[in-house]
């Protein structure tokens, strides 16, 4: 049932209402500004990106999908606080290892990027119709491949995630123990990369086929069924939000102006 | 079928017919990057406009290449090596950029789910799909999918989500999406592959309906429903072009016998009935000249019996495979359950179920009545929302999946949900160890499953080196390997050919010999019948009905049968025509009572 859709929530809110290259561009601004800017403003992007989520009613929706990457997120955190390599400024001491205090603010960083990053997609997914993406994306000149692999990607990750579940599903049937220690659960998720992905090239290539058969990108010209509303506050906001990329670059490049 | 049947026959005199000649293929052959054996060899066919073609053939035939030359799929998106030449209305298509074939010939497979988009929320705009692509003005859209909609009688469907409907439903859709681009050739693989025999019945009478307007139609196909309601039906082989004559004659037991095929019943009845090919697949005939010919049918019937259930060629017998020991399966209790999914939807909604030990019993019922919801509580995977499952008396709430695995083995419906290995063996060896069998119960195990599912010389290949046929036994396989008391299977046989299927029926015969406790879902209507003691029949999550097949096939129970978009297997369909109680299950018994 998730395929149609992917992660998409229907509704109604003035973040849904937007056109879907206005909130690509602010999607790859916060991206943007989360890897560029000091570690000082991920606190405010994640706040500002929760008062967002909040305004469109998706707070809660928002919030459940952080276990999704829950796991990589501590063990990025725990793996640079105890052994960041070099660091000397010990903080605690557990067992034989040390947490530095270099180490953690590194884990911390890397870790607040990614959340922000997640945060932001998920929000964009939950709040954009994959179609309208495709169609706005080939209706600006962008190539059918492009487009194509962009809605796949869209489509991709929830589609992962259920045939992740199904073959973890098919271990525990066949009398693997995946509840337990953190380490037990470690080693079942890592044997189920290589046929997840596997599956889902056989999945994709039956899906191209299917385009394929309507003749997606066979001819020039392709019309649009679907109207996809671009309202005049995107074509105001669209050249702020590049703006703000601009000051973004110029700022990581060259350090907070000083007044 | 007769519908189908009749729709293909006399489509000659029906609507506008393109000009051209639809569909021809000129002594085609294919072969695809590593492989020494040619899937396709020397295969020649025409299809003209109003017609429905059938391909048949066991699996491994060239069935699928075939519909993937005719579409010039190969070599423009399947890389293959191709000799010989297919036109569609006079073009060649292969080879041709995808621009000279869209809109003129279009393609649909058997998994109905992927052959949408996958990106549009209402029908009407997933017709409208390729029209886009086309570049159709938007102002001429809406009236031409309105058109469709229409002509293939599914304007219901029009504003509802592609991704909610039934298997049947989408491939209709699906095949109307292809329609809607004007294509005059419109080519299938094993499209009714998933679906039920309510779905199944539903293409069948489509494609009749689409030849009627013009379209020229080549399906590959199993299913006697839609192969019986082509004008001709080629019979592949091997990569080789069998026969091409009527669906009666090119599935006469003549032709398939000599190939260690096995005959459809339909066919062999109609046989013994001394019936002409052209009358093959006509129900009403066949009881007509049966119950005339009562006096002479022994005679008949003898001659055009040459084989047991289980045709030749599959290299093993019910005894051959033994499971490890005789264990006795456990009883298994369901009281009141209810399921309801996190999204609200009550998939199961009171199901109350006593299974014996040592029982085989098989769930039928249309795609979302809740068969597999069910059969997720027997081993776990599914915890009931409300009621209990319990295991010998004993309530499994408490009991992690991977415990229950000693005692329950579960074979999932698609096989690529369940492997993950990157040998056979190894995919085999997965839940012995888990299991801790030990090294000598786990070695027996494995050879022994290795040889029931006749993988032992494939047992060294990547599982997703092998067809998906052959996948689904790999699964199988992994779940024989533990030995389990409780089989648990859904769908086992879909996708499978004769072979595949008497395979299957004899590995669950020796479990059930051994005391084993069987449950499956299948579609299968004919194998349920001749595999299953017990026939349970599911509805909008409840069971509706529960007994022996001879009562389950009834003909006084027809309509609680189609009411659940089912219908009794061909056998007992004319075992009922003819007033015989209880209705015979398959040919042989048919025949054998009426002499």
């Amino acid at each position: 049932m998730a395929a149609a859709s992917g992660y998409y929530r229907p509704g109604a809110s003035w973040l849904h209402r937007r056109n879907p290259v206005t909130k690509l561009l602010a999607l790859l601004l916060v991206v943007v500004a989360a890897f560029l800017l000091p570690p000082i403003s991920l606190p405010v992007l994640l706040a500002l990106l929760v008062v967002l989520a909040a305004t469109c009613g998706l707070a809660g929706a928002v919030a459940r999908t952080l276990r999704i990457p829950a796991l990589l997120l501590i063990s990025i955190l725990l793996v640079n606080a105890f052994f960041f390599p070099g660091a000397t400024n010990r903080i605690a001491g557990v067992g034989p290892f040390w947490i530095t205090s270099e180490g953690l603010a590194f884990g911390l960083n890397a870790a607040g990027r990614l959340i922000v990053a997640f945060v932001a997609s998920v929000l964009f997914l939950q709040t954009t119709l994959a179609d309208d993406l495709l169609e706005t994306l080939i209706s600006r000149g962008v190539s059918y491949r492009i487009s194509f692999v962009v809605l796949a990607a869209v489509q991709m990750v929830p589609r992962l995630q259920e045939r992740a579940g199904s073959i973890l599903e098919a271990q525990q049937a066949r009398g693997l123990a995946i509840s337990g220690s953190f380490r037990v659960r470690l080693r079942a998720l890592v044997p189920l990369i290589g046929p997840v992905l596997l599956g889902s090239l056989i999945d994709v290539r039956e899906r191209t086929f299917a385009l394929e058969a309507r003749g997606f990108g066979a001819l020039p010209g392709r019309t649009a069924y679907r109207r996809v509303a671009d309202p005049p506050l995107d074509r105001v906001l669209r050249p702020l939000l590049l703006l703000a990329m601009l000051g973004v670059v110029a700022v990581a490049l060259f350090g907070l102006p000083r007044f | 079928m007769s519908e189908a049947a009749a729709a293909g026959n006399e489509a000659a005199g029906g609507g506008e017919v393109p000009a051209g000649t639809g569909l021809r293929i000129e002594s085609a052959s294919v072969r695809y990057p590593g492989r020494r054996e040619p899937a396709l060899i020397d295969c020649s066919a025409v299809v003209g406009h109003g017609e429905v073609v059938g391909v048949a053939g066991p699996t491994n035939a060239g069935k699928s290449t075939l519909p993937l030359l005719a579409a010039g799929f190969i070599p423009r998106v399947v890389r293959a090596k191709v000799g010989g030449a297919v036109l569609v209305d006079g073009t060649s298509v292969v080879g041709t950029r995808a621009s000279a074939v869209a809109g003129r010939v279009g393609i649909v497979f058997a998994t109905p789910a992927n052959q949408l988009s996958a990106s549009k929320l209402t029908v009407r705009e997933e017709l409208a799909f390729g029209l886009e692509n086309l570049g159709l003005p938007r102002a001429e859209m809406d009236p031409r999918i309105d058109q469709l909609l229409a002509r293939l009688r599914i304007e219901h469907l029009a504003d509802r989500e592609p991704f909610s409907l039934s298997g049947g439903e989408q491939q209709r859709v699906a095949i109307a999406s292809i329609v809607a681009m004007g294509t005059g050739v419109l080519v299938l693989d094993e499209p009714t592959a998933q679906l039920d025999p309510a779905g199944t019945r539903e293409i069948a009478v489509l494609l009749g309906e689409l030849a009627r307007s013009g379209t020229a139609i080549l399906c590959a196909e199993h299913d006697p429903i839609v192969l019986g309601g082509t004008v001709r039906c080629l019979l592949l082989d091997g990569g080789r072009l069998v026969i091409e004559d009527l669906p009666g004659a090119a599935l006469g037991s003549a032709v398939l016998a000599a190939r260690g095929l096995a005959t459809p019943t339909l066919v062999r009845l109609a046989e013994a009935a001394g019936l002409p090919p052209a009358l093959v697949f006509d129900e009403a005939a066949i009881t007509v000249a049966l119950r005339r010919g009562r006096a002479t049918a022994a005679n008949a019937a003898t001659g055009a019996t040459p084989t047991s259930p289980s045709p030749p060629g599959t290299g093993l017998t019910a005894a051959e495979w033994r499971p490890a020991a005789d264990r006795p399966g456990p009883a298994v209790s369901i009281e009141g359950l209810v399921h309801r999914y996190p999204n609200g939807i009550e998939a199961v909604r009171g199901v109350d179920l006593s299974i014996r030990a040592g029982e085989s019993v098989a769930i039928i019922g249309q795609n979302g009545s809740g068969k597999t919801t069910l059969i997720k509580h027997f081993n776990g995977l599914l915890r009931p929302t409300g009621g209990r499952v319990l295991l010998d008396g004993v309530d499994i709430a408490a009991r992690p999946v991977n415990q229950l695995a000693a005692t329950v083995g579960f074979v999932f419906q698609n096989p690529d949900d369940q492997l993950f290995e990157r040998s056979v063996e190894r995919e085999l060896a997965f839940g012995p160890r888990n299991l801790r069998l030990g090294q000598a119960v786990a070695t027996r195990n494995i050879n022994a499953a290795l040889a029931a599912t006749g993988l032992t010389a494939d047992r060294a290949t990547n599982p997703y080196d092998l067809n998906v046929s052959a996948r689904k036994l790999v699964a199988l396989g992994g779940v024989l390997a533990m030995d389990p008391s409780l089989l648990v299977l859904d769908e086992p046989t879909a996708g499978q050919d004769d072979r595949g299927i008497a395979r299957i029926g004899a590995i669950l015969a020796a479990l059930a010999g051994a005391g084993r406790t069987i449950v499956a879902i299948t579609h299968d209507m004919e194998f349920a019948a001749r595999t299953f003691g017990r026939i349970i029949v599911m509805r909008g999550g409840r069971v509706i009905a529960d007994g022996p097949p001879q009562q389950i096939f009834a003909a006084s129970g027809a309509d609680l049968l189609a009411s659940a978009g089912l219908e009794p297997p061909p056998a007992a369909r004319i075992g009922a025509r003819l007033g015989m109680d209880p209705v015979p299950l398959d040919a042989d018994e048919l025949l054998s009572r009426l002499s």
